[in-house]
């Protein structure tokens, strides 16, 4: 793990160079007052464990597995196919 | 009340019009694409639909308000089997498995999907230029934008092709081209209406919400659409918010701007003047109006961006042509999913991607994810005391007029930077309302978080006061 991590590795996006635009955008925030404040996420959208939806399997309907195989980019047997594992 | 929907609703029941003529008509409309904002036709389906409708009504069976109402939705709602591109090269193939929720209520409903809207390609942009299929061109002047990302939604409402679209809001894009287009643009509550079957652009801050010409067209549509649903569960029970509720408007008292947003050197001075224009005429009705104090429009495009940029890096990850998409082959898995994002994502989405893994990386995730996160709280906190003093807060939707094609990709920053106005409410997760007036992009109503029936009750007063 002591590879660094380029973004365009990061992203999956060949050549990718952080944008001009955007840092200037961080910069901004790098050079914000700090708002002493340390309880992230004031944006409670956490659920409570007394309302999780039911913990079961709900079986696709044969016109959405159908629709799902169409978008395969790639189908050999009515199956998708896909690359090799990579190997490093 | 103004409202097209009911209009229309006692046309068909008196059998003024057939619902196959008046889909028909809209979907003649729609076919020619002058202004970009199709990206399919809905045709087969819709007159299908309203075949029914008519059937029903030749029956003498009643129908509901909805129900043979033609609408528009942005291309990045899931409609089972309906080709669902989020305006992108990758997608441009892929077709809906199941539909969303917000959709499918409207379907229940009755209401006929006609066409899937240009926008701005999975949401990243102010001006409905990233598309794959030509830049949205504005309702009321062609050269210039149509705005954005709900572009095509918006325009379509302006034009009539649509009796109202569904858009959807991350940082302003539901109300910033309802602005552009004159008219009105409601993103809820977050949480009011489920996300499921929307494309995710930013999880924490998207929105689903309804684009009409009447602030009766959106109620309508508002109630339909919300409610708790198990498949999202930031969703949260709502009541219905009813007709005379806001028709009565007697009891707002006092009204709050920003004078940051006014004193701001990037607004025009035309909007300035019209909105403070605007204030006047509130102040004149008996109605305490206060100047608040708020973060600069910068920390609140930054803040807003640098979290977007975060999650949309995320939400997108999982586009890599392995189960769906426009997959390009490479020598082995990790090239071509790299190939086929870099290929197929506009300079936009990719700028956002790399933007948000930028931030969290090991090094920046504390400086500025971090930092960010605790700005949204400093910004929502700003937001819950001024609520405590003021029942509304006005301001205006841009601080410019809408650009000319083109300029808004050449400078992505002044991009940015145009969404002052809309983010920071965005960030706080509170209904907030464009209406088409006071300024030439219109005026924005926000209340407290779960008030979405105090900014329609607003809007009437707006309504008949300016």
């Amino acid at each position: 793990m002591s590879k660094i991590m380029t973004v365009d590795i990061l992203s999956s996006i060949k050549g990718a160079q952080p944008s001009e635009a955007v840092n200037k955008l961080f910069e901004v925030i790098k050079n914000a007052q700090s708002t002493n404040n340390n309880s992230f996420n004031a944006n409670h959208n956490n659920v409570s464990l007394d309302d999780l939806r039911d913990d079961v399997v709900i079986e696709s309907s044969a016109q959405e597995k159908q629709i799902i195989i169409e978008n395969f980019p790639k189908e050999k047997n009515g199956y998708l196919v896909v690359s090799k594992i990579i190997e490093e | 009340m103004d409202s097209q929907i009911l209009h229309i609703h006692q046309q068909l029941t008196n059998k003024e019009i057939s619902c196959a003529a008046l889909v028909q008509e809209k979907l003649e409309a729609l076919k020619p694409n002058t202004n970009n904002t199709v990206n399919s036709l809905l045709d087969n389906l819709a007159l299908e639909l309203a075949a029914k409708v008519d059937e029903k009504i030749a029956k003498g069976e009643p129908i509901g308000v909805l129900e043979g109402i033609p609408f528009g939705i942005k291309d990045v709602y899931m409609v089972q089997g309906t080709y669902t591109t989020a305006s992108s090269n990758l997608l441009k193939n892929y077709k809906s498995a199941y539909t969303a929720t917000a959709i499918q209520k409207l379907l229940d409903a009755g209401a006929i999907p006609i066409v899937k809207e240009n926008c701005d390609s999975f949401g990243h942009g102010s001006s409905s230029e990233n598309t794959i299929f030509g830049a949205v061109k504005n309702a009321i002047n062609p050269e210039l934008v149509g705005g954005g990302s709900s572009g095509g939604s918006a325009v379509n409402v302006a034009k009539d092709y649509t009796v109202f679209s569904i858009g959807g809001d991350t940082g302003g894009s539901i109300r910033q081209p309802a602005g552009y287009n004159h008219v009105y643009g409601l993103k809820p509550t977050y949480g009011r209406i489920s996300r499921y079957g929307l494309m995710a652009y930013a999880s924490s801050t998207d929105c689903v919400g309804p684009i009409a010409k009447t602030i009766e067209d959106i109620r309508i549509v508002l109630n339909v659409m919300s409610g708790k649903d198990a498949k999202d569960q930031t969703t949260y029970a709502s009541e219905e918010i009813k007709a005379e509720n806001i028709s009565d408007y007697s009891n707002i008292k006092s009204v709050g701007y920003f004078k940051d947003f006014v004193e701001s050197d990037a607004i025009d001075p035309k909007i300035k003047a019209d909105f403070l224009a605007a204030i006047e005429k509130i102040k004149a009705k008996g109605i305490t109006v206060k100047e608040l104090d708020f973060f600069k429009s910068d920390i609140l495009v930054s803040t807003y961006y640098t979290l977007a940029m975060a999650e949309t890096a995320s939400n997108l990850s999982r586009l890599d042509g392995s189960n769906y998409g426009n997959r390009i082959e490479d020598k082995n898995l990790k090239e071509s999913y790299a190939i086929t994002r870099s290929e197929n994502f506009s300079e936009e989405t990719k700028r956002r991607i790399v933007g948000g893994n930028q931030v969290l990386s090991q090094g920046f995730s504390d400086e500025i994810y971090l930092k960010s996160l605790a700005l949204r709280d400093a910004i929502s906190a700003n937001f819950e005391k001024d609520f405590t003093e003021v029942d509304i807060i006005l301001s205006p939707v841009t601080p410019s007029n809408p650009p000319k094609i083109g300029d808004s990709l050449k400078n992505p920053h002044a991009m940015y930077l145009s969404d002052a106005y809309t983010v920071g409410f965005s960030l706080g997760q509170l209904p907030t309302f464009t209406v088409p007036q006071g300024t030439n992009t219109g005026l924005q109503i926000t209340a407290a978080k779960n008030n979405d029936e105090l900014v329609l009750k607003f809007a009437n007063f707006l309504k008949d006061t300016i």
